[in-house]
């Protein structure tokens, strides 16, 4: 079993750049014989870097025959290579599910003998935990570029949430760093899953829920869990028969899909970036777009990439998320966001105070008069504080003291807002003047600089 | 001016809230068990009653609302010293305001709940995440010691995800556990006088899982300070990555 030991860690060692942890996205009650998922998702554990742990993340294999320049596991990188044989790996997942390690399994692979092949290995692993161990808990699944549509439709059966990661934002990057994968391959079964799960969607809304399956010829396996193979045209008058059968109503995918990409390998702007995963949102209905800092892992010496001294831009992988954030969940359009003249994020402040600043015009807002979504525009008033101002108002005008209790980051909202008409930012609607006063004073222009800084003294009227 | 004492349950607390109505108006609740006396006011010790606790219990329910009936039953649960009395004032703010008062977000007594109501459901869910268990004996045994009395909140969880195990989560600050088998569960005072050590299996995962651990954070992007916001440390004597059970 030492062996194990060994496998696990060149095989975990292989998958830590990949960013996806959630488990979210899919509310799910014990249908097999263990295991459950949370639509909110559980972390498990959080790692020394900070990152969460909620799936065993691991490679299937690291033996590769791609050869992408980046990638710690290209066919000519000198590493240690291992793969796991079915049975181990759905063993291993079992017993750390018991012991309440994780939360599921996170599947993906290098690229051994052909996608389909790789792809043939995942499914017998995945099939093994749900089907001899009943496993119900959450599987996010790996699809390699250039698999057969069959095998995408066979994986989406039986995980919960699968991702192709894009790589790179643009075609041009990725031809140049990994020749063998093509962005027609990458985009092919995005595309799949999108479609399954829209279609399957459309069903159910017509037709109650949609138990999908080969409609006659599923087949009960022992543990009670109900599995079926291919999806052909389902008999609509079976419907009550089947879903009388009770047991796991098998679901394409119930957790949507995720991407990823890399961040600072190829010379592409913020802008570039954001644009790029906008249309993603967009055409696959994606839940997520990850970004991931490029460390320096890849083959240096072919020039491509830059040089293994090279900082990680933690700096603006954060930010590139911040403004990611503000697109899902505060509706904000890339063009908002990031515009031609300014391609890259400031890295000294967030992307909504930096949009804030940009369109002074539309601020000071009165907190209790304008709409949740004006609301969320303003900086330091989140979904939350937002929704509470406009319970909160309803009953009593909401006064200045109150933003705090009501969650609202005062020290940033301040300079945006009005309360019952009157402005508490003390320094005058000027972007110069508010981006002074927010910034930490090593950022400030210092005492000895010349010329000398505009303070402005006066901080208003508060009411104490 | 009089303090109402109770035995520590949910049941006697409600049966002081009935005494605050129908009785003398009360200045605090405590639990019997750690109240000081005080020359300024006098005490009086409630004896719990079902009916009294009901008619309370329903009351909240109907004439406040369902939202905040559960908000009062898990600011019992939590570790706060005047949490009666938070709750207290909760509750007659609540029959005066009905259920408006769940849109009273800026208003002292209700933040008070909604800040202490937030920590148990908070606790609650990263328990979920951080309890680890062992298999002793065919039983998967897991100790934690959560700051509030979560215990009856994580059970229902865990006795769906392991409807076919046995398992013990022992809260070892309140001595007291979860007894679960067959997705059965039900909650008793609890201390073992010595748990028995692990057997090679049991072992086995432990080194394996301690060392998917320690691969799996990306050395370049060390963050301790990011670690532990998202886990504070007092929970790591008890997680089997870092700590020795």
């Amino acid at each position: 079993m030492g062996d194990m030991l060994d496998k696990l860690k060149v095989l975990s060692d292989a998958a830590k750049y990949d960013v996806s942890c959630a488990t979210s996205g899919v509310q799910r009650q014990n249908t097999g014989r263990i295991g459950s998922t949370q639509s909110m998702g559980i972390c498990h554990s959080w790692s020394a870097d900070g990152r969460c742990i909620a799936l065993l993340k691991v490679l299937f294999t690291n033996k590769c025959v791609y050869d992408c320049q980046y990638c710690v596991n290209r066919r000519s990188a000198d590493v240690q290579r291992a793969s796991f044989e079915p049975e181990e790996l759905a063993d291993l997942v079992i017993e750390f599910y018991r012991r309440n390690y994780i939360e599921g399994l996170f599947l993906s692979s290098a690229v051994e003998v052909s996608p389909d092949y790789t792809t043939e290995r995942i499914i017998r692993a995945i099939r093994i935990l749900r089907e001899t161990y009943g496993f119900a808990g959450y599987i996010h699944a790996k699809i390699v570029p250039g698999v057969s549509p069959e095998l995408v439709h066979r994986i989406g059966l039986l995980a919960d949430r699968l991702s192709i990661n894009i790589e790179l934002p643009t075609t041009k990057s990725l031809e140049l760093l990994a020749p063998q994968k093509k962005m027609s391959a990458i985009v092919a079964p995005m595309k799949q899953i999108t479609e399954t799960i829209l279609d399957r969607r459309l069903l159910s809304r017509t037709y109650g829920s949609y138990s999908g399956g080969s409609g006659g010829a599923a087949n009960l396996s022992n543990n009670g869990l109900m599995i079926r193979e291919t999806a052909e045209e389902f008999p609509l008058g079976m419907k009550h028969q089947i879903q009388s059968r009770g047991g796991y109503k098998e679901k394409f995918a119930p957790a949507g899909q995720s991407t990823q990409m890399i961040i600072g390998a190829t010379p592409e702007s913020d802008r570039r970036i954001i644009k790029t995963s906008e249309s993603l949102y967009k055409t696959f209905n994606m839940k997520r777009v990850y970004f991931s800092a490029y460390i320096p892992v890849g083959n240096t010496a072919s020039g491509l990439l830059p040089s293994v001294r090279t900082a990680v831009p933690l700096r603006r992988e954060h930010r590139l998320y911040q403004a990611d954030w503000l697109m899902r969940v505060y509706k904000f359009t890339a063009d908002e966001i990031i515009d031609e003249a300014n391609p890259f994020l400031d890295l000294d402040m967030d992307p909504k105070m930096a949009w804030a600043l940009r369109n002074l015009k539309r601020f000071p807002m009165e907190v209790n008069k304008v709409s949740y979504e004006e609301l969320l525009r303003i900086p330091g008033i989140g979904a939350t504080s937002a929704m509470r101002i406009v319970r909160q108002r309803r009953q009593a005008a909401v006064k200045f003291d109150d933003l705090k209790k009501l969650g609202v980051v005062v020290k940033r909202a301040q300079y945006f807002l009005t309360c019952c008409g009157r402005y508490y930012g003390g320094v005058p609607q000027d972007p110069e003047l508010i981006r002074r006063e927010l910034l930490p004073p090593e950022n400030q222009l210092s005492m000895f600089s010349d010329p000398a800084p505009v303070r402005i003294e006066s901080k208003g009227v508060r009411y104490d | 001016m009089i303090d109402y004492l109770y035995d520590g349950t949910f049941e006697g607390f409600l049966t002081c809230i009935y005494e605050n109505y129908y009785g003398i108006r009360a200045y605090g609740i405590y639990p019997e068990a750690d109240y000081q006396v005080s020359i300024l006011t006098q005490f009086k010790k409630v004896e719990t009653d079902e009916q009294k606790a009901l008619a309370v219990y329903s009351g909240i329910r109907t004439k406040i609302s369902e939202e905040a009936l559960e908000r009062v039953y898990k600011v019992h649960l939590s570790a706060h010293k005047e949490k009666e009395n938070i709750i207290l004032a909760y509750i007659r703010l609540g029959f005066k305001k009905g259920s408006f008062i769940s849109a009273m977000h800026a208003h002292p007594v209700v933040l008070a709940m909604q800040n202490q109501e937030q920590k148990v459901t908070f606790e609650t869910h990263r328990l979920l995440g951080l309890v680890r268990f062992s298999e002793i004996n065919g039983i998967l045994f897991c100790r934690i010691e959560p700051d509030h009395d979560v215990l009856e909140l994580m059970a229902d969880h865990f006795a769906d995800r392991y409807k076919n195990e046995s398992f013990i989560i022992f809260d070892k600050r309140r001595k007291k556990a979860i007894f679960c088998a067959g997705g059965k569960w039900y909650i008793a005072d609890f201390e073992p006088d010595e748990i028995p050590g692990f057997e090679t299996g049991e072992r086995l995962y432990q080194d394996l899982w301690r060392a998917y651990f320690e691969n799996i954070a990306i050395k370049e992007r060390t963050n301790p300070r990011c670690q532990k916001r998202c886990m504070p440390a007092r929970y790591w004597k008890n997680l089997t990555e870092i700590g020795i059970l």
